[in-house]
C-alpha cells in the first residue's frame, strides 16, 4: 500500500479552481518530485496535504488513515512534516532551539516541570539537547548551534529548515523548492543531503523544485502541474521526454 | 530587541546576573533603612517599586516572549487585589497569624487574576496586535469600573450583591459590608512589607527566566517569530498563547495583593488600576527593552522612584519627567548610542583589565 495518497483532490477559491482532480501515490522510501511552471498550483498541493486549507473536494490518506479535514497539528503528529518555499524558521531563536521547537511533540515535559526545574526538566531537556545536536551533525550545524536562526547563511538557513522538520518524526517530508537561491555547488551538496536524509532516515520525500538538473539527478517519479491539472505523472525519465510537458514548462 | 535564545551556560550566567542584581539592591536598601538614611518618602515607595517591577516583568511575558501587545496589565491587578482583599478581610479573625494568612491571600489574589486571564484570553487571544491592544484596554477598563460600581456584603442568609448602593443590599443589622461601591474596601490588613515585595519579585523572576528556557517557553517564542512554522512542527498556538497569557495575568495578580495589603483602605480608581497605569507598565517594558527581563526590572524601580524624587521641583515635577523619559527612550533606541555603551560597559572594563594582567603575566 502506498504511503501517500491522494484521490480526486481539489480546492476553489471563489471561482478558480486553484487544484482540481489531483491523484498522486507514493510508496514509502520514494524520493518524488513535483514540477510544474509558477502559479500551477504546486505550493497549493502542499498547504492541502499539511493542512493549511481544507481541501473542498477528495481525500487523502497517509499510511491507511485519512488526513484531510484534520488540523496542521494533527497531520504534523500524525507523520508530515514540511518546509518552505520562503523560509520560515524562528529568527529570533537560536539553530538549537529551531530544532528544539521541532521535537516539541517528541520529547515531552509539563510546563510546571519547566518552571520548577523538577528533575524531569533536566533529563528531558538533556535528551533534547542531544538528539538536536546529532540532528544539527547531519547537516553540519553542529558549530553555528549557538547562532541565532537569522544570522546563518542562506544555504544553511534551508538546511536548518529540514533540520527542523525531521525533528519532528515525520514519515514523508515535503521539501517546497529545497534549492531556490542557491549556486550549482550549493545546489550539488543539497542533493547528496536529501539522498543521504532519504537512506539514514529510510524518509518518504516529495519535494517541488524548479531546478531540472536536481529533479532529473534525484527524483525517481514525478507528477506535472498545469493549471492546477495533472499533465503528467510517471518515471522521471519519461515524464521529462513527454512532448506535453515539454511545451508546457521545460521549452524546446 | 526580543530575547534572544543563548546557549544553556551564558543564559544561565545571565539569569545569575539579574537574580545578583535585585538580591544586591535589595541588601543595601535594607542597610540603608535599618540605618534610618532613608528618606520616608523613599521608604514608602519600596513597596510600590517592587510591585511595579513584578508588574513590567509580567507584562513582558506577553509583549517579548508571546510577542502580543496588552495593554489590560491593570485590570488583572485590580482582580488579584480585590480578591486578596476581600478574602483577608473575611479571614482576619479565623487566621489570626499574618504568616500564614497572607501567603493564602497571594495564591488566592494570583490565582482569580489567572482564572480571568483564561476567560478573557480565549476570546481574546483570536486577535492580532493593534486590536488585541484595543480589546484589552477595553477589559482592563471594565474590570476596574466594575470593581467600583460594585456593592458586596454578607449577613446570616448569605452573600448580598447590588450595583446601586448599600440600601440596597439589604442586609440584616448584623451584616457587614465588604465592598462599598466607589469606597472600596476598608480594613485590609497591611501585610505587605518591603521584604515580602522582594521574596515576590524573586519568585516572579524566577517564574519569568525559568518558563523562557523550557520547553513551553521555546513553544511560546515560535509563535511569536513564525506562527505558521510553529503549527507546522505541530505548536498548539492557542494552548501556548493561552499558557503565556494566564502565567502574565497570575503574576500581574500577586502585585495586586502586595498593592491592597499595603494600603488600608483600597478603591478602584483610573489612578491605580486605569488604562494609563496599564500603559505606564508598558513604557516601563518598552524603556527596558521588548523582552529584555532585566531591563524590565531597571526601568521599573527608575521610573517609580523618579517622580519621588523630583518631588521637590514641585509644579515642574512631571515636565522634568517627562523629559527624562524622552532622552531615556531616543538614548535606548539610537545605535550611536548603543556603541557607546558598548564600548564603554562594565564587562569590557572588567574584560581590558584581565587582558592586561595577562599581558603583564608574560
Amino acid at each position: 500500500m502506498a504511503l501517500l495518497e491522494a484521490t480526486n483532490l481539489g480546492i476553489t477559491f471563489g471561482g478558480l479552481k486553484a487544484v482540481d482532480n489531483f491523484n498522486i501515490k507514493i510508496e514509502k522510501g520514494q524520493l518524488y518530485g513535483l514540477i510544474g511552471p509558477n502559479g500551477a498550483g504546486k505550493t497549493t498541493v502542499f498547504n492541502l496535504l499539511t493542512g493549511v486549507y481544507k481541501p473542498t473536494e477528495g481525500k487523502a490518506t497517509l499510511d491507511g488513515t485519512v488526513i484531510t479535514g484534520k488540523r496542521t497539528i494533527d497531520i504534523n503528529k500524525s507523520g508530515i512534516a514540511r518546509t518552505f518555499q520562503n523560509i520560515r524558521l524562528f529568527k529570533d531563536m537560536s539553530v538549537l532551539d529551531n530544532v528544539k521547537v521541532g521535537l516539541h511533540n517528541q520529547i515531552k515535559y509539563s510546563t510546571a516541570a519547566g518552571i520548577l526545574k523538577l528533575p524531569s526538566y533536566f533529563k528531558k531537556e538533556k535528551e533534547m539537547t542531544q538528539k538536536a545536536m546529532s540532528l544539527l551533525e547531519v547537516f553540519d550545524l553542529q558549530n553555528e548551534a549557538d547562532f541565532s536562526a537569522s544570522n546563518l547563511p542562506y544555504g544553511k538557513q534551508r538546511k536548518l529548515e529540514i533540520a527542523r522538520a525531521l525533528a519532528t518524526n515525520p514519515k514523508l517530508l515535503l521539501l517546497d523548492e529545497p534549492a531556490a537561491g542557491m549556486n550549482p555547488n550549493e545546489t550539488a551538496e543539497l542533493m547528496d543531503t536529501i539522498r543521504f536524509v532519504r537512506d539514514k532516515f529510510d524518509m518518504t520525500i516529495l519535494l517541488i523544485e524548479h531546478d531540472m538538473r536536481l529533479v532529473s539527478g534525484i527524483c525517481e517519479e514525478l507528477t506535472v502541474l498545469n493549471f492546477g491539472q495533472v499533465l503528467c505523472q510517471g518515471k522521471t525519465s519519461e515524464v521529462l521526454n513527454n512532448p506535453e510537458v515539454i511545451t508546457a514548462y521545460l521549452g524546446e | 530587541m526580543k530575547i534572544k535564545s543563548l546557549s544553556e551556560n551564558k543564559t544561565t550566567k545571565r539569569n545569575l546576573v539579574t537574580y545578583g542584581i535585585v538580591i544586591i539592591s535589595f541588601v543595601i536598601v535594607q542597610i540603608f533603612n535599618g540605618t534610618g538614611s532613608l528618606s520616608s518618602l523613599l521608604s514608602g515607595l519600596l513597596v510600590p517599586i517592587c510591585y511595579y517591577v513584578i508588574l513590567a516583568v509580567s507584562l513582558n511575558i506577553t509583549v517579548g516572549v508571546l510577542g502580543e501587545l496588552s495593554l489590560g496589565q491593570a485590570g488583572f491587578m485590580c482582580i488579584g487585589a480585590y480578591a486578596s482583599s476581600v478574602f483577608s478581610v473575611c479571614t482576619m479573625e479565623t487566621i489570626t497569624n499574618a504568616w500564614i494568612r497572607f501567603p493564602l491571600a497571594i495564591l488566592v489574589g494570583g490565582i482569580c487574576a489567572a482564572v480571568f486571564g483564561i476567560l478573557i484570553g480565549i476570546p481574546v487571544l483570536r486577535l492580532k496586535g493593534d486590536y488585541l491592544a484595543i480589546v484589552t484596554l477595553a477589559f482592563g477598563e471594565i474590570i476596574k469600573n466594575f470593581c467600583a460600581a460594585a456593592y458586596v456584603g454578607y449577613d446570616e442568609t448569605g452573600v448580598h450583591f447590588s450595583l446601586a448602593s448599600t440600601a440596597d443590599l439589604g442586609l440584616s443589622d448584623s451584616g457587614t459590608v465588604l465592598i462599598n461601591g466607589p469606597i472600596g474596601i476598608s480594613g485590609t490588613p497591611k501585610d505587605s512589607n518591603f521584604i515580602v515585595g522582594f521574596v515576590l519579585v524573586m519568585i516572579t523572576l524566577f517564574i519569568t527566566l525559568n518558563l523562557i528556557n523550557s520547553r513551553t517557553g521555546r513553544a511560546v517564542m515560535s509563535i511569536r517569530d513564525n506562527r505558521i512554522a510553529a503549527e507546522s512542527v505541530g505548536i498548539n498556538i492557542t494552548k501556548y498563547k493561552l499558557i503565556a497569557f494566564t502565567i502574565s495575568a497570575f503574576l500581574a495578580g500577586i502585585a495586586g495583593v502586595l498593592y491592597s495589603h499595603n494600603l488600608s483602605v483600597l478603591a478602584a480608581k483610573s489612578n491605580n488600576f486605569g488604562y494609563n497605569v496599564s500603559i505606564m507598565i508598558l513604557v516601563f517594558v518598552v524603556l527596558g527593552g521588548i523582552g529584555n527581563v532585566r531591563g524590565s526590572v531597571i526601568a521599573a524601580v527608575i521610573l517609580t522612584a523618579l517622580p519621588e524624587v523630583l518631588r521637590d521641583l514641585a509644579e515642574y515635577r512631571m515636565l522634568i519627567y517627562a523629559i527624562i523619559l524622552i532622552i531615556l527612550m531616543i538614548c535606548n533606541s539610537s545605535p550611536k548610542f548603543k556603541v557607546y555603551r558598548e564600548k564603554y560597559s562594565i564587562k569590557r572594563f572588567l574584560s581590558r583589565k584581565k587582558e592586561q594582567k595577562a599581558k603583564g603575566v608574560q
